[in-house]
């Protein structure tokens, strides 16, 4: 604990936010494993208050406290204390403790770290302890209902409730931390110091923190609220490039997803193209995760594929995308029903299945568009340039559809002239469908395909 | 007032703590005081200050609980004196630490609408008598004297006292080596279950484990009274043990719980077997829903309060929802499906592949996406290939694709009561399908296509679906039948349609 307090007051005196939070840690370095186990052994139940007492109040040099402040620190750290020890407890010994007592342990610290803004007044330097404490707050949060679930306990529905089941599939602690973590929200977005020492600064961060707790609740539609908040507050709010880019990444990122899930690809393409944009070259898991839902955006927005370069430089995107990529390509529906069945375990997982699906169309037009190429040109009538054949009879389409479709699986005409129906109306075809003659009209001059040159 | 000597007295010392008490004595008190001071005279006795004390808290305004009358109060206050007088414990009674007479009302009511047999307050009155040590803590604080002290009497109770006296009580102890477990999966243990039931519901594991619940019921019973006492304890409710039942009637209405159930108004699980078998005879004989619906919502809720989680529970759960479904109650329908989804989880047998279609359904309506994904991550590869999950999972891609041709011949070929599910997003999926077609085709069609691509059953239902949404001006008989003019109906359809897709009324979501 002593080494603890020396790596406190070390901060304090340069206010160095970071290396104060290094402090908070509740992993041990690996270049000092046994870290932990050496601070709860340094002290115990009866002195830790004394003992922090002693190292941060009686002992100030070159930084100075404010009472509140300096009293504030000690509760922070005789609960890290107590932490510290239910995680050592629960790391080693599963019977010795839960980690439902370290998230309990942990939150009690976040508490008193949200305490110390909210009436001791810590300064905005200090906020890397935020993150610190919110980050690992999430992860004991999923660890402990992990072993609730393990355990398998069953509960019936609280309260005088007409119903027996009340909390299927429950996250009780990661709710729990997700509210907390609210808190932490409210805590920076209502500072109202002046920007240079605002705990805005910290926003994104937290924001970020939360949306992946949300995502990992399956509440993404909590995440609008913080997004509602925060473009109320956009008027006194520092400028967007001016926070670190791994915070704004990341923020980026989410809203990209957050949009996409709600089918607005327009700006789900733009936030992702922003992020892409901005992120790290090296940072390759990242780059994957914004493509992973850039590539099915542009699908639907632009009607474009990834290149094969692009797809080559990431193993797993090619792996997840090409095959489909390829058969939209060649127009290949058989192919492309079938790559899409066999990915479909991954798609739904990524929440890219549904958006993927709706490439289908995409293959359909380039199938389409094969047979009106095929069909070649008509005779000039006046010596003119030819122009190609635009009637083309719905059997031909038909034809080129039915090609890889499985013996028993019948495509009848009718189900044909809907698809063709469906490219018209949304608009990857033009022309009409004359049903009485069995042909389809298609528009002359270049435009049957829309964007595809024909 | 001030001549009361003998009370004023004390009054003006104790007003020290609680100002407000002698501004705030309405006459009743003063009513009361003179009583208990008749008393006084009658028997000759010099009340001890502890006694006195007592009575001056229990008018104190602060100690009022919102429901107990005052008289109601007097008269359990001069009760509580006049028994201490005639047992002579005036002296050996802890006042400091007795229940204030309006506590007693309010934990009698509790305990009588828990358990008919609970012992009144002289029980726990006694009990006081058992237990010192805890009662220490508690004496001062008001708040917390209010919620504590009454588990302690009960708690001090021993079970076997507690427990209703019912014959059955000593079958219950008939040990039985089947322990019950969440998960019974498979099919011959739910067979065996059954077989049990059927043959000697005594020893089946329900009952056992009926009986293990009743004891943890007695420990917990306590809860109960501490939780009616406070209005806003609805976490500290959720502590509370099942209930067993004993009303033997079949039928019963649905009244949502405030308090504690009584067992007395709560069937036991072979009664709520016999209240299915009416309901159901009577549903087809009546086909009354409001009288339906009630009695499924109190014979759901005596499940829930005595804590039977098994097979019968997810039957009377699935049988409501299908009711609920066939009358297009949407929010019954999804509060029991959202109860099913939990029962599901836990193996207890039903139709799980039915009622997993039905969500599917029921998200194509609403137009989840997220959840529609989360359905997706969850069914396993065989359950793709049930019938009736295929055909839900094949609705929902045929409107992806908006190939509404395939998307009605699967309507046509809904298995179970899926019907009535995509009859609520049908409309809808017709006007984008005709929007559709009106862009696509020209210059007209035939109306019979449209019969027939649409799933109406006749062309007399088409041409009503056209006047419905003021479009017969695009039908126009000709020799060879009516046709419908694609190329005039412009932007008709396609606001309409628009229109439909906003209008998606969420209720009871799941």
């Amino acid at each position: 604990m002593q080494r603890v307090f020396e790596t406190f007051k070390q901060a304090q005196r340069i206010g160095s936010g970071p290396l104060l939070s290094s402090t908070l840690s509740p992993v041990a370095p690996p270049e000092d494993p046994n870290r932990l186990y050496d601070i709860y052994t340094s002290s115990n139940e009866t002195r830790i208050i004394s003992d922090a007492r002693s190292a941060i109040i009686y002992q100030q040099t070159g930084y100075k406290l404010s009472k509140a402040e300096g009293n504030a620190w000690v509760d922070i750290y005789a609960a890290y204390w107590k932490a510290v020890g239910q995680v050592i407890a629960t790391e080693t010994d599963a019977r010795a403790g839960t980690w439902s007592a370290v998230y309990d342990a942990w939150k009690e610290l976040a508490n008193l770290l949200i305490k110390g803004y909210q009436s001791a007044d810590f300064e905005a330097w200090t906020l890397p302890c935020l993150y610190v404490t919110g980050k690992y707050l999430r992860t004991f949060a999923i660890k402990a209902d992990d072993q609730a679930r393990r355990r398998g306990t069953v509960t019936f529905s609280s309260g005088f409730q007409d119903d027996i089941v009340s909390d299927y599939g429950k996250n009780d602690k990661l709710e729990d931390a997700a509210r907390v973590i609210n808190r932490i929200f409210t805590l920076c977005i209502s500072d109202r110091a002046p920007l240079e020492e605002s705990r805005k600064w910290g926003l994104y961060y937290v924001i970020n923190l939360l949306f992946k707790t949300y995502f990992k609740l399956n509440s993404v539609p909590l995440s609008k609220n913080i997004l509602r908040a925060l473009q109320a507050n956009r008027t006194d709010m520092p400028v967007l490039e001016s926070f670190p880019a791994s915070h704004i990444v990341t923020f980026k990122y989410y809203v990209g997803v957050i949009s996409f899930l709600e089918e607005d690809y327009v700006q789900a393409e733009e936030a992702l193209t922003y992020a892409l944009a901005l992120c790290h070259k090296d940072a390759r898991k990242n780059r994957e995760l914004l493509l992973t839902y850039l590539i099915p955006c542009r699908l639907l927005t632009t009607q474009s594929l990834p290149s094969a370069k692009l797809l080559a430089a990431y193993p797993h995107l090619e792996q997840l995308f090409k095959p489909i990529c390829q058969c939209i390509k060649k127009g290949d529906l058989a192919g492309y029903d079938k790559a899409l069945i066999a990915g479909e375990e991954e798609f739904v997982k990524r929440r890219i299945y549904l958006t993927l699906e709706r490439g289908r169309d995409i293959a359909l037009r380039n199938l389409l568009r094969k047979v009106f190429i095929a069909g070649g040109f008509e005779t000039p009538k006046d010596g003119g340039a030819p122009i190609r054949r635009t009637r083309v009879p719905v059997a031909e389409f038909a034809a080129a559809i039915r090609i890889g479709s499985e013996i028993g699986q019948t495509i009848d005409t009718d189900e044909v002239e809907c698809m063709l129906a469906n490219m018209i109306y949304k608009g990857l075809m033009k022309g009409y469908i004359a049903r009485e003659r069995g042909i389809v009209v298609l528009s002359k001059g270049g435009t049957a395909f829309p964007g595809t040159g024909v | 007032m001030s001549t009361h000597t003998a009370y004023t007295a004390v009054a003006a010392r104790k007003s020290l703590n609680r100002p407000a008490m002698q501004s705030h004595t309405p006459n009743g008190k003063m009513a009361a005081s003179n009583e208990s001071q008749t008393t006084t005279k009658t028997k000759k006795i010099d009340w001890p200050m502890g006694v006195r004390l007592y009575v001056q808290r229990s008018f104190v305004p602060e100690n009022n609980i919102p429901g107990i009358e005052k008289t109601d109060m007097e008269k359990k206050l001069k009760e509580v004196i006049t028994q201490a007088a005639e047992h002579d414990t005036l002296n050996s009674i802890d006042w400091d630490t007795l229940p204030l007479p309006q506590q007693m009302i309010q934990s009698e009511r509790a305990k009588l609408a828990s358990s008919s047999a609970a012992p009144h307050w002289s029980q726990s009155f006694s009990a006081l008598f058992v237990k010192d040590s805890e009662k220490e803590k508690t004496s001062k604080k008001r708040k917390s004297a209010e919620t504590t002290t009454l588990p302690v009497a009960q708690e001090s109770l021993p079970p076997w006292r507690k427990t209703n006296a019912r014959n059955n009580a000593f079958e219950d102890r008939i040990s039985h080596p089947k322990v019950p477990s969440v998960d019974r999966g498979d099919k011959r243990q739910r067979k065996f279950e059954e077989d049990f039931s059927r043959n000697d519901p005594s020893k089946s594991d329900i009952n056992l484990e009926k009986r293990r619940r009743r004891f943890e019921g007695v420990r917990l019973g306590a809860e109960y009274t501490r939780a009616s006492s406070r209005e806003d304890s609805a976490t500290s409710e959720g502590e509370a043990g099942p209930v067993v039942g004993r009303c033997q009637q079949l039928e019963k209405k649905y009244f949502r719980l405030t308090a504690a159930p009584n067992p007395d108004s709560v069937r036991p699980l072979d009664v709520l077997e016999r209240t299915l078998e009416m309901l159901k005879r009577k549903w087809r004989k009546e086909n009354n829903y409001s009288y339906i619906c009630d009695q499924f919502k109190s014979l759901r809720q005596d499940l829930t309060v005595q804590h039977i989680k098994n097979e019968f529970t997810v039957k009377v759960y699935e049988i409501h929802a299908r009711i609920a479904l066939e009358k297009g109650d949407i929010g019954e329908y999804n509060q029991c499906q959202t109860q099913l989804r939990g029962l599901y989880a836990q193996n207890l047998g039903g139709n799980p592949v039915e009622f997993k279609a039905y969500r599917i359904l029921y998200f194509i309506h609403t137009c989840n996406r997220t959840d529609m994904n989360e359905v997706l991550a969850d069914l396993t590869a065989t359950e793709k290939q049930q019938p009736a999950i295929k055909h839900a999972l094949d609705v929902r891609s045929a409107l992806a694709l908006g190939n509404y041709h395939r998307f009605f011949q699967l309507y046509l070929n809904t298995p179970n009561m899926g019907a009535y599910l995509m009859d609520m997003f049908i409309v809808r999926e017709r006007l984008l399908a005709l929007a559709n077609i009106c862009k696509a085709y020209r210059p007209d069609v035939k109306l019979r296509f449209i019969t027939e691509e649409l799933g109406f059953e006749s062309d007399g239902e088409t041409v009503q679906f056209f006047v419905e949404h003021d479009a017969q001006h695009l039908l126009e008989e000709r020799e060879d039948g009516v046709r419908l003019l694609t190329g005039k109906a412009g932007a008709l359809f396609e606001v309409a349609k628009s229109v439909a897709f906003k209008r998606v009324d969420i209720k009871g979501q799941i």
